[in-house]
């Protein structure tokens, strides 16, 4: 015991080692260029006219945040994030209900639940333009066939409809993690609360909504901050479906940025909306991050 | 609502539950495949065929010219002649070329950015897990922090550093850049992987006087065999799949990775819809295969974080 002691304990020399590469990476790629975006957005930065670079302080926040178009982005990217999260929230806790049940062709469904995740967000926004197409679209030709409408619809060409579609696709593609992350959660329900119920004379129904919906309650924070996460800083169905159209209804702040910084090639105010949104998902995630470092 | 169920013959109850549970996996095998299942059929279909009103869900003449085109012109061939259908070759647009190159672009990327990442995540996880020092809460919260920071706020200082360097449209750029991004998550998940780890195991070796990283390189990693797969499989689907950071640095064929070639195809309305598929396809394919194929290791891998290590 007296050996064995200090060679667990404090050993920060050994720790500083092991460390070292990852702290090169994150410093060097994480840190500097963090510290180097904030500088950045201090400047009026604008490669169109790369020897004129003004300090201007924190008037690229000032500009940002005081502009109609920037807070109607802000909004957008709210209602898209609401409704995903609410989606993928409902539609996970269905699959990981069905998958928590023990049936034959189980273990089949589950590695093709697989398939959304793994696919790369390029080919979903291309599969669901193509199912989307408003002349040859798998999307028209079934409600045709089916008889639910009577002819073809210009699905992402009508503003009502165009974030929600999209939402869609990106449903889609995220359902499949969070109905993991759920269905981990369901197992680990003591199977007693539900024999407690049972013996009760408690329905199928009240017992779900009394003992499993309540179990699972950290299984939907964990769920519900991480798709927010993701959602809220999604760019790349934005680029692939709509690039901000029609008009500017899916003009949403990963947009913004993008355009701001690489077609405007203002860097400054890009950079602003960077540091404004890199803050928000870090205060939305401040729990979440917390509750996964005590798990370690 | 239970009251009758109980009264039936216990075989009423099992026929209903198998019933609604046969339907239920059907409802989700099609919510799940069907979109791929189109994607597919798509990049099957003739260009005649393709535009048919409505849709034709299985091809009626499934040709792989798509496919053919792709390798033929990805090896410097000219295109194979078009068929009966004199419509098909000239949807093919030159650029079909760049899909072979890109995809090889991109098994490169990814291919190191799971050594990299193995090479710095097991050192950092194992020192996480096993030694006990100052600040090691504090390094956790920072590691997992730095990924709330969205790419998009990235790219900026990204792009300023990677072009005053001159090395835009490098694969080097992607390299270094998608390491930052993936690390954080693989240090998670061997973190929580090596704590499940008994300390009795890296105390004996100790005393028998192995040093951390003999300790490390003898006991922990052929234990830690399925989260170091779980890992790798992490790091080399979110390189395959990455888009946002390569469509800033990449610029030519010289370092474009498939995504962005794909994604080149949407936007020119010249391009055959049945050979935009095929491209879609081509993306599809390996990260389907692997995930299928190592789907316990997947599973297992992200849920390391949902339930208490």
């Amino acid at each position: 015991m007296q050996v064995a002691a200090p060679l667990v304990s404090h050993d920060e020399r050994a720790a500083s080692g092991l460390l070292l590469p990852l702290g090169v990476v994150l410093i060097g790629v994480t840190l500097i260029p963090i510290a180097y975006s904030f500088w950045t957005s201090l400047y009026a930065l604008n490669l169109r006219r790369p020897r004129l670079v003004p300090f201007v302080g924190l008037d690229n926040y000032g500009a940002v945040l005081s502009s109609p178009a920037f807070i109607a982005a802000v909004a957008r990217t709210a209602s898209f994030t609401v409704m995903a999260v609410t989606a993928v929230s409902v539609i996970a806790l269905l699959v990981a209900l069905l998958l928590n049940q023990e049936f034959p062709g189980r273990r089949v469904l589950s590695a093709c639940l697989l398939i959304p995740w793994a696919i790369p967000s390029v080919a979903n926004g291309l599969m669901w333009k193509w199912i989307y197409d408003a002349n040859y679209g798998a999307l028209n030709g079934l409600l045709l066939q089916l008889g639910v409408i009577q002819h073809g619809m210009i699905w992402l060409g009508d503003p009502s409809r165009t974030l929600p579609l999209i939402a869609n696709a990106f449903v889609w593609k995220e359902v499949p993690l969070a109905a993991i992350l759920l269905l981990v959660n369901l197992k680990a329900i003591p199977a007693d609360l539900h024999a407690a119920a049972r013996v009760d004379g408690a329905p199928a129904w009240q017992r779900f909504r009394h003992v499993t919906l309540p179990a699972l309650r950290p299984g939907f924070t964990l769920v519900a901050v991480y798709e927010a996460m993701v959602a809220v800083r999604h760019f790349d169905l934005f680029f692939l479906l709509t690039e901000g159209g029609p008009g500017n209804v899916s003009d949403v702040v990963a947009w913004r940025v993008y355009v701001e910084t690489f077609r405007n090639l203002n860097f400054g105010l890009g950079a602003a909306m960077a540091y404004i949104l890199a803050l928000a998902t870090l205060l939305m995630s401040y729990g979440f991050i917390r509750a996964l470092a005590q798990r370690v | 609502m239970s009251e009758p169920v109980r009264l039936a013959p216990p075989t009423l109850p099992r026929l209903l539950r198998g019933a609604g549970l046969a339907v239920a996996s059907l409802v989700l095998l099609l919510y799940v495949l069907g979109p791929v299942c189109w994607l597919l059929s798509s990049s099957l279909q003739t260009e005649r065929e393709i535009v048919s009103i409505p849709p034709h869900w299985i091809p009626e003449a499934p040709t792989l010219r798509n496919f053919e085109a792709i390798v033929a012109t990805g090896l410097g061939r000219p295109l194979p002649t078009a068929g009966p259908d004199p419509a098909s070759g000239g949807f093919i647009p030159s650029t079909a070329a760049n899909l072979l190159p890109a995809m090889l672009n991109s098994l490169v990327v990814a291919v190191s950015i799971v050594a990299l990442n193995l090479l710095v995540a097991v050192p950092a996880a194992y020192a996480l897990a096993k030694i006990r020092f100052r600040g090691r809460q504090a390094a956790l919260y920072g590691i997992l922090a730095t990924r709330v920071v969205p790419d998009i706020a990235l790219v900026v200082p990204f792009f300023l550093v990677i072009r005053k360097l001159g090395l835009l449209d490098t694969l080097f750029s992607l390299i270094v850049t998608y390491l930052a991004v993936t690390v954080p998550f693989s240090v998670f998940i061997l973190t929580s992987f090596f704590e499940q780890l008994p300390d009795d195991l890296d105390k004996a070796a100790r005393v028998d006087g192995c040093s951390r990283v003999q300790v490390l390189l003898r006991v922990f990693l052929p234990l830690a065999r399925p989260a170091l797969v779980a890992v790798g499989l992490f790091a080399f689907l979110s390189s395959w799949n990455e888009f946002l950071l390569a469509l800033m640095f990449t610029q030519t064929a010289a370092s474009q990775t498939l995504p962005i070639i794909v994604a080149s195809f949407t936007s020119d309305f010249t391009v055959s819809f049945s050979f935009l598929n095929a491209a879609g396809v081509l993306a599809v394919v390996p990260p389907v295969v692997l995930a299928v194929l190592f789907e316990r290791h997947i599973v297992s891998g992200l849920t390391a974080g949902a339930v208490k290590g």
